[in-house]
């Protein structure tokens, strides 16, 4: 999968149509608080879903906890976790994000928590743009501080070209957007912003680039972003 | 100044010559979307096969099981009341994965 990942980004043309002005921030600067706790558990909280659409919870809590993993934490099992959390009542983030997690962290062992709010999922009524606006706020179990956090404008345009010309064209053209529409797709939207957005995480235990990351510049934690699959 | 623009090039050219990421997902996403969105017999089969296919096969640098596999494949196991196997799973997430512990065993013993 990551190798469709890293696929899709390299033919995925990037225009930063805007981001923060400011002067580059080393990692080890712009998340100290990851970098002092040294987490290794990470909880994956529900997503948060703040948009219109009823199903942008679940396109990104299928797609959150693989990028998480492959950052070199350990992730505390999703759908077992999913099922405990239902059945203590404590499936609503909401209820937690500005509260104490040092629950979490006696019940499973999570060294931080992972919220995720989506604040908008729009999708184009004739086109193929879907248009995301999504934050990701780490934090700690231990201490409640906030570790991590992004902020991220994805405008992400799901058309694929046939190539071809002409009226033909036109129609091919269309025909293939409207089936890239379908829930699938939307699954890669989300999987593909949250791979964008965390890319930042500093590496965790796992990976090979665990202490030593933190010598390379951040990005900005606010940002708008036009990713197109062609 | 040096030193981190070494590290830099050093990390730079690590990630440039990786050949994969830590660990291979198959289709976990979508067959893990499908099982959230609508959970029967079809989705739960589907997400199970995409678990034995992630065990039995690692192409990620590590060549390890990702964490939480062993135990979510536990979990449905659970649900399809086969314990004998799916508490065979779960201590497997111990072993490889001992930071798991806290969370772990405490589902192990809901299952006694």
């Amino acid at each position: 999968m990551k190798k469709s990942i890293i696929t899709l980004l390299l033919i995925t043309s990037v225009v930063i149509t805007s981001c923060t002005s400011t002067a580059p921030v080393l990692k080890s600067v712009a998340y100290k608080g990851m970098y002092d706790e040294k987490p290794l558990v990470a909880l994956i909280m529900p997503p948060i879903n703040r948009s219109t659409n009823i199903d942008a919870k679940e396109y990104f809590h299928s797609t959150i906890y693989t990028p998480i993993a492959d950052a070199g934490y350990y992730v505390i099992p999703p759908f077992l976790s999913m099922e405990i959390m239902k059945k203590e009542s404590a499936f609503d983030a909401e209820l937690f994000i500005n509260s104490p997690l040092n629950k979490f962290s006696e019940v499973f062992g999570a060294d931080i928590a992972v919220f995720t709010i989506i604040h908008k999922w729009d999708k184009s009524s004739i086109g193929s743009n879907v248009s995301v606006e999504i934050e990701y706020i780490i934090k700690s179990t231990r201490t409640n501080q906030v570790l991590y956090t992004r902020r991220g404008e994805i405008k992400y345009d799901t058309s694929v070209s046939t190539g071809l010309a002409g009226i033909g064209g036109l129609v091919a053209n269309l025909a293939v957007s409207a089936a890239n529409t379908a829930a699938a797709k939307y699954v890669d939207v989300a999987r593909i912003c949250n791979y964008y957005i965390l890319k930042d995480l500093p590496a965790g235990k796992y990976s090979q680039n665990n202490g030593i990351d933190g010598a390379l510049f951040a990005g900005a934690n606010k940002f708008k972003v036009n990713l197109s699959s062609q | 100044m040096k030193r981190i623009i070494l590290i830099i090039t050093i990390v730079s050219l690590t990630s440039c010559s990786a050949p994969t990421n830590l660990y291979t997902w198959n289709k976990y996403e979508n067959s893990s979307y499908n099982f959230l969105k609508n959970t029967n017999e079809n989705t739960t089969n589907k997400l199970s096969e995409e678990y034995k296919k992630i065990i039995k096969k690692q192409k990620g640098i590590r060549g390890e099981v990702p964490p939480g596999v062993y135990a979510d494949y536990g979990f449905l196991l659970l649900q399809s009341n086969n314990m004998v196997q799916a508490r065979e799973m779960l201590q497997k997430e111990i072993e490889l994965y001992p930071e798991s512990k806290v969370f772990i065993e405490r589902i192990i013993k809901l299952t006694e």
